[in-house]
């Protein structure tokens, strides 16, 4: 087989996969994911449910975030902090799963969001050196 | 000596000739793989494209730009310092990088360091000992490097777009792969084939990185599935 023709076949190949590939992924935003809402710092957003803010304050210990595994309720509105202990790239706070992310830089910095679905999600920072564990129950 | 004449040899009768066909060997047994294991199992697992699909088909790509500097070197055989030294590098960096960055991606930073770093260094080694130590020093040290910095890349790019980040990555690994083709066969003009071979080479060796890369991404300890 000449390799012009093969060529061709390998261009149709990689765009017949690769189209396949393109035509099933989706946008990786919080409410694709779970269903849940984002909301901004001071929980005013239009769709988060009203409820008390369920307000978790994490620390370092050991090299890790304290407490290391958090239980929040669904349905109600979460707010994540991190205290003075925590430096460097720990605050850059995700839960990738919730497709979640901020740089918390001061202890008032908070990430705020309200679950909507329950399940087992892991909290990291930016880099997964540091990680922990978010049930939603 | 241009790299026109090298365009012209993807044509030709020596091995440069060959690295056409390397490349669509390597994909079509990837794409078969994948495709079939797809039909059979990934397609069950919710979100597979999303987590995985996406990186497997750039690996797949990836590896098919790789293996055809295998068979280039492979059938001259012996290089001078200089050029093994380059080859060594240039393999095990891109070899190392890409595999690290795509187990990283998925898999976090140990498991994409240390499977890029093997990666790496087994065909920075080996295509570097053709000029003897210096390139097999070259090989280690460039796939060790490689490992480290494609999964710290990938991590460091999961808040950001890691899936623009992939393409970015892929088009520049190709670049400098087509460069090092290029570069073999300045260095080889005036050399005889030492070695000719089938394609069973790069075919056992496609199916082996693609079929790692997918046990690792999927079934490793921090793999989503698992996480």
């Amino acid at each position: 087989m000449k390799n012009g023709m093969l060529v061709g076949i390998m261009i149709v190949m990689v765009l017949l996969v690769g189209g396949f590939v393109y035509s099933n992924l989706n946008e990786i935003t919080p409410e694709n994911i779970t269903g849940n809402t984002v909301a901004t710092n001071n929980g005013a957003n239009s769709n988060t449910p009203s409820g008390n803010v369920q307000k978790i304050v994490l620390s370092m210990k050991n090299g890790n975030y304290y407490p290391n595994t958090v239980k929040v309720k669904v349905g109600q509105p979460v707010s994540i902090s991190l205290d003075s202990s925590i430096r460097g790239c720990y605050r850059s706070f995700t839960i990738r799963q919730l497709g979640l992310a901020k740089r918390l830089t001061t202890p008032s910095d908070t990430l705020d969001f309200t679950p909507t679905q329950k399940g087992t999600f892991r909290f990291a920072c930016s880099m997964g050196m540091g990680t922990g564990t978010l049930i939603v129950e | 000596m241009t790299f026109k004449h090298f365009i012209t040899e993807l044509n030709g009768n020596r091995v440069e000739g060959e690295l056409i066909k390397s490349i669509f060997y390597s994909l079509l047994v990837s794409f078969l793989f994948l495709g079939i294991l797809y039909f059979f199992k990934f397609r069950y697992i919710p979100g597979f494209i999303d987590k995985y699909g996406f990186y497997l088909f750039f690996a797949s790509l990836s590896y098919a730009v790789l293996l055809p500097t295998v068979r280039q070197v492979r059938a001259y055989n012996q290089f001078s310092c200089m050029s093994g030294m380059m080859i060594g590098m240039t393999i095990g960096m891109i070899a190392g990088f890409v595999a690290g960055f795509y187990i990283g991606a998925t898999n976090g930073m140990l498991m994409g360091s240390i499977f890029g770093s093997i990666i790496g260094i087994l065909l920075g080694i080996w295509l570097g000992s053709k000029c003897g130590i210096m390139g097999f020093m070259e090989g280690i040290m460039a796939g060790f490097m490689g490992g480290l910095m494609g999964a710290m890349t990938s991590v460091m790019m999961l808040n950001d777009n890691l899936r623009l980040a992939t393409i970015f990555i892929f088009v520049i690994s190709s670049i400098i792969m087509i460069g090092l083709n290029y570069m073999i066969y300045a260095e080889t003009k005036e050399s005889n084939r030492e070695k000719s071979e089938d394609y069973l080479n790069i075919i056992m060796i496609s199916f082996a990185l693609i079929a790692l890369t997918t046990w690792i991404m999927l079934f490793g300890y921090r793999s989503l599935i698992f996480a």
